[in-house]
């Protein structure tokens, strides 16, 4: 059979990184292609050069039928049959079922008025023709399940005759029932001989769905397997298969006491009852795929969104902690994920962005002591090797190592016990990522209690005293330092079932956490 | 919570009678007909008190008062759907009402001075949607620096004079084909079109999409920035003919600004159900916004309070208003797991 | 030391940016001195000590609402009903002092708690009910108003006693009373903006509010203040105003939000937020007067002059975009 779609030696390049370097990837109508890999492994970009967000920088895009295509918006991809449901949903939440199906293409009589019974019509065929008869085609899209959304975007594609279908994580957001939903969807699709490109990081799904799957690893093509020739094991490896560098100068620290320690914490949707401790000197690494809930958990700790219920204790006494003023009376410090909009006031300067957490303490009377802020930006800015310009320099002129170095710097000058890191290193240069290595090291050595959160497994491995795995918004496993393999973390990150025996589980109580997209605290 | 939960939402069960029955219960809930309901019991709870409120002239009297008011609230409220406001309206009223007095008591013919308020209202109103659109001012600003420019323009150019000896034929408003007040035709014919055109033209739709998600209207092809023009240029169509009511009502017409009127207007869309998020709202709810205004405003006069309350009142029902709207989104979001 | 490691165009780009911003506010000062010099040409009124003070006496309740709105709209909000909360002050200090025989200090208190209440009233829905401030302070526009002309029933209080007029229409130490208000209100303002940690919080939420909350600075809170400071503001604004026109209507201060706005704008404040100053504030605040000064003796009557304010509103907005453009490059 034809591939109805075929990429060759695409490559793409951001500022920084080399997010896709010669990959390959083809799909046949009727089938379901799922692409694996890491966070940051290059998924989200090759689906997004397919649907015509980006176009590549090298390589060529075969479409049956087309011939060589090249899409420069979105729209030249949805005209080429080619549809994209992702993560957040694109749908308008104050519209009717069936005019968003039809957003953009609305049937139409004369004079350009809107044929409503034809689209109606036309709208309930569709679902139809998917087995939905429960989804009033009148309804608001804003009033529906997160589920039945999903099925309303299936159904845009479709009014489309997408022959082509990207589904990007369909099923980080659904419940069990809708699950099966989905799957039954994806099977009518299969029948209608809709190629079915299908991203997701819960290999069982893959098994259940999949034709064939292709591996992504740093941005590289590894390899494309037949799922009936292939086991969770072997898929693992692929993803994982990188050698640990010796980039990173872990130090041996002298472990002390429990510092920061947490019980039963929750806060729905993402943080459903988490048991954490962290102790003075040891580097504990949280690692998780993407919507594991390990941001979230520190945005609870951190006071950004606090706990509903359970305990926070710090040296082993009960705090309460509502905002982040408490948190940083207490000594913990969160540097965190997203460094342009949380972590940084970028249109503001560099002298000024690291004194901004600590303003308040530098002050004569009600003012602001100059010399004592222009001596703290200065030291930090000489501590952490700070390339600037100078004080006065705008934090958003720096390259991406420096900001970050910025954002550590800001949160070292409040003295922290405890220091919370939220992807340290993601964007940043391999000279400044060393660096922020060392520091952290060091910082460790003189007794400091840190909580890291990496998506980078190297950098997981090679930097933690302990690693602790989430799930689903809960802790999964956990793994000391000798014991952690990449197979036994990354299997206790994407699967239901533990790789490894001495792996301590967690039961679970309540399997089904159900959210919509993204969080944005 | 809902948000753990497994099942399905209730909208599962659909069966004929479940949708009918569904279909009842949002239109009582409906922003649409607790306005109406709330203008029924207003008026009875007044009648009891003063029956002279229930006499046909009077009622006849708060719709046509009620005219000007919602027409311009219709082009409002497509203003706000989109996330925008226009706070110069009762200034183009002014402005637009004396170019008309002036054109028919200079003799020029009365069609001319029907059509003059509505060309210029829809230059000036695009000229707004221009600065919006293009310049990227945000629309509070513009409006309220254009609001000076037209408020203090007229009384440069016309010291505030009053137009007496009008035409005749010009008093458009006083006309009564079938004893029914003109402005009362204007502001059904207008709404019912309004409402057809928002529900069923593809503009219209896209209308919603720009002031509901403006990144998935983008992505679909919608320009943003047309859709702005269209918008307020509608918006200068309906304050024009708001204008042509306004100013052949009386046998005068006084060369200022009418105070407050803007607000009265705001607060008939807003409380129509025209969301301040953008992204809702209806053309039929702003009508039945301005004539509650109107309603209370009569029924104040009959129950003996006085008319000096009427703008605290327009302020809180705007605040009550945004409130439930803010409410019941919450609890949408809430309800579907967000 | 690593400082001075970064390539040397870094310090050109700095040397523009500083540019920029020097040259808005030298822009202004140039403006005002070619208005000064024109006006004084054009009227042999207008450079007299006379002339000057009463100037001043007349933008002192713009400019003590200004201060506070400066704030606002750094942060990116705006509130537009500070003109209403001025009348309705006023009302109250002629009301509860005319009708209800308040002692007439205790009406002057009542009536600055009365508009800082007001201002609270916006502060608690636009922070913790998150009602967006245009229309929060738009609807307020309306009740503030409204409850003036309600409590009054558009009848004005007069008759004050001698000594309330010392405030507005007499001097203090040679000049006018009400600008030592000013002055005072201007240098708390502005060391308040410019040298605590209030005031960085303030641009740093204008900037990014996100930001500004992970960082720990008490974002709920500095909302709060600004937005009851306006209300006092107003208030005391309102006062002053009683005693230089020695009446109190139910009417005084309508369309005073555009002043203010127009001022701070003028004077270089992002409409946008982010970035703004109170001595840019000041400035815009005299080039108004003066433009509407020059106006008056020119022979234009007083509310044609806001055609002026509208045009300098929108075109400042236009000039400041201009600059941020540039800035960004």
């Amino acid at each position: 059979m034809q591939p109805i779609l075929e990429l060759n030696h695409i490559s793409k390049k951001f500022p920084g990184v080399q997010a896709l370097d010669d990959v390959h990837f083809d799909i046949l109508p009727g089938e379901v292609h799922a692409i694996v890999g890491e966070n940051g492994a290059g998924k989200s970009t090759l689906i997004k050069i397919i649907s015509g967000v980006y176009t590549a920088d090298e390589g060529m895009m075969h479409l049956e039928g087309q011939g060589e295509v090249q899409f420069n918006s979105p729209r030249e991809a949805q005209q080429a049959g080619i549809a994209t449901i992702y993560q957040e949903l694109s749908l308008y939440r104050d519209l009717s079922v069936a005019e968003n199906i039809f957003t953009g293409h609305l049937p139409r009589r004369r004079f350009g008025a809107v044929d409503w019974p034809m689209m109606r019509q036309q709208a309930r065929e569709i679902l139809h023709s998917l087995e939905i008869y429960d989804l009033d085609v009148n309804r608001k899209v804003g009033m529906l399940s997160v589920g039945n959304q999903q099925r309303v975007e299936i159904a845009k594609a479709l009014s489309r005759n997408a022959r082509i279908l990207i589904m990007d994580e369909p099923t980080a957001a659904l419940t069990e029932s809708d699950v099966e939903q989905l799957f039954k969807i994806v099977r009518l699709l299969q029948e209608r001989n809709v190629a079915i490109i299908y991203i997701s990081h819960r290999l069982q799904e893959i098994f259940t769905l999949a034709n064939r799957v292709t591996v992504l690893r740093d941005g590289q093509y590894i390899g494309t397997k037949q799922v009936a020739e292939t086991t969770e094991g072997e898929l693992i490896s692929m993803m994982v298969g990188r050698t640990v560098d010796n980039l990173f100068p872990k130090l041996e620290t002298e472990i002390g006491a429990p510092v920061l320690a947490v019980r039963n914490l929750w806060r729905k949707p993402f943080t459903l009852g988490v048991d954490l401790t962290v102790h003075a000197g040891e580097i504990v690494g949280l690692a998780g795929l993407i919507g594991s809930g390990r941001s979230e958990l520190a945005q609870v700790i951190f006071g950004i969104s606090p706990a509903k219920s359970g305990q926070v204790l710090i040296d082993g006494k009960r705090v309460k902690i509502n905002h982040p003023g408490d948190a940083m009376r207490l000594g913990i410090a969160y540097v965190p994920e997203e460094r342009g909009s949380q972590g940084l006031i970028r249109q503001m300067t560099v002298q000024e962005n690291l004194t901004l957490a600590v303003l308040r303490s530098l002050t004569q009377g009600p003012f602001v002591d100059r010399n004592a802020e222009k001596t703290l930006a200065q030291q930090m800015i000489e501590q952490l090797r700070i390339r600037a310009y100078s004080r006065e320099q705008i934090v958003n002129k720096l390259s991406g190592g420096n900001q970050q170095k910025v954002v550590v710097g800001k949160w070292l000058a409040s003295r922290p016990r405890i220091l919370i890191m939220d992807e340290p290193t993601r964007g940043i240069d391999v000279g400044a990522k060393a660096e922020i290595h060392r520091l952290m090291s060091e910082l460790a050595m003189q007794g400091m209690a840190v909580l890291m959160i990496s998506s980078e497994m190297p950098e997981i491995l090679g930097m933690s005293d302990r690693i602790v795995v989430m799930r689903e918004g809960k802790v999964a496993a956990e793994f000391s330092r000798a014991e952690a393999t990449q197979e036994k973390v990354a299997t206790a990150m994407m699967s239901e079932q533990n790789g490894s025996g001495d792996a301590t589980v967690i039961p679970s109580q309540d399997p089904t956490p159900v959210s919509g997209g993204m969080s944005q605290q | 919570m809902t948000a753990t939960t497994s099942k399905p939402l209730p909208q599962s069960e659909a069966t004929p009678l479940g949708q009918q029955l569904r279909g009842l219960l949002a239109f009582l809930g409906s922003q649409e007909f607790i306005l109406a309901l709330g203008i029924v019991l207003l008026s009875l709870a007044v009648y009891a008190d003063n029956p002279r409120f229930g006499a046909e002239r009077n009622l006849l009297s708060i719709l046509s008062n009620s005219a000007y008011i919602a027409v311009a609230a219709l082009g409002m409220t497509v203003v706000i759907i989109t996330g925008n406001i226009d706070i110069s309206v009762a200034a183009l009223l002014g402005v637009l009402g004396t170019i008309a007095g002036q054109l028919a008591v200079h003799d020029y013919p009365i069609w001319l001075a029907w059509l003059a308020p509505i060309v210029f209202g829809i230059l000036i109103e695009l000229f707004i949607g221009f600065l919006v659109a293009y310049l990227r001012i945000p629309a509070i600003v513009a409006t309220l620096g254009m609001m000076s420019v037209l408020k203090g323009g007229l009384i440069f150019v016309t010291g505030g004079a009053w137009i007496y000896d009008l035409p005749k034929g010009f008093f458009l408003a006083q006309r009564q084909p079938l004893g029914i007040p003109m402005p009362i035709y204007f502001m059904f014919a207008l709404t019912l079109l309004m409402a057809i055109w928002m529900r069923y033209s593809a503009t219209g739709r896209a209308i919603y999409a720009v002031g509901g998600n403006r990144e998935a209207a983008r992505l679909s092809g919608i320009s943003e920035k047309r859709i702005l023009m269209t918008v307020f240029g509608i918006n200068g169509l309906m304050v024009g003919i708001s204008t042509i009511l306004f100013a052949t009502q009386f046998t005068t017409i006084q060369s200022t600004v009418p105070p407050g009127v803007e607000l009265t207007i705001i607060t008939a869309a807003v409380i129509g159900g025209v969301s301040i998020l953008g992204g809702s709202g209806t053309v039929i709810g702003a009508m039945l916004g301005a004539i509650l205004i109107r309603t209370i405003q009569s029924g104040m006069i009959f129950v003996n309070v006085s008319a000096y309350w009427l703008q605290a009142v327009q302020g809180l029902l705007i605040l009550l208003t945004v409130l439930v709207d803010i409410f019941r989104r919450r609890r949408q979001m809430s309800a579907i797991g967000k | 030391m690593t400082t001075q490691e970064a390539p040397q165009e870094r310090s050109n780009l700095q040397l523009s940016i500083r540019n920029a911003f020097l040259g808005q506010e030298g822009v202004l000062v140039v403006i005002m001195v070619i208005a000064v010099i024109v006006l004084s040409f054009t009227s042999e009124n207008f450079l007299t000590v006379d002339n000057l003070l009463n100037q001043a006496r007349l933008m002192t309740e713009v400019g003590l609402i200004a201060l506070p709105m400066t704030y606002i709209i750094i942060t990116g909000g705006i509130d537009l009903s500070v003109g209403s909360i001025f009348g309705f002050s006023a009302v109250m200090l002629g009301w509860l002092w005319k009708e209800q025989s308040f002692p007439l200090e205790a009406a002057i208190l009542a009536s600055i708690v009365i508009g800082t209440l007001s201002g609270l009233l916006n502060a608690l829905f636009i922070v913790y009910v998150r009602v967006p401030p245009i229309i929060m302070t738009l609807a307020t526009l309306a009740l503030y108003r409204g409850m003036a002309y309600g409590i009054s029933q558009a009848r004005s209080a007069r008759g004050y006693p001698d000594w309330f007029f010392q405030f507005g229409q007499r001097d203090f130490l040679g000049i006018p009373t009400q600008i030592w208000f000013l002055i005072v209100a201007s240098i708390f303002a502005w060391i308040l903006l410019a040298r605590t940690p209030f005031g960085r919080g303030i641009y740093a939420i204008g900037n990014n509010e996100i930001g500004a909350r992970f960082s720990g600075i008490p974002v709920n809170r500095y909302l709060l203040f600004i937005y009851v400071f306006a209300g006092f503001m107003s208030a005391v604004a309102a006062f002053l105003f009683t005693s230089r026109v020695s009446t109190t209507r139910a009417d005084s201060g309508t369309g005073m939000e555009l002043d203010v706005i127009a001022a701070v704008v003028l004077g270089g404040t992002s409409i946008v937020g982010g970035s703004g100053t109170i001595h840019g504030t000041l400035l815009g605040l005299v080039l108004l007067q003066l433009l509407k000064n020059g106006l008056s003796l020119s022979g234009v009557k007083g509310d044609a002059t806001i055609v002026v304010i509208g045009v300098v509103l929108i075109l400042s907005i236009l000039i400041n975009n201009y600059i941020q453009k540039r800035f960004r490059q």
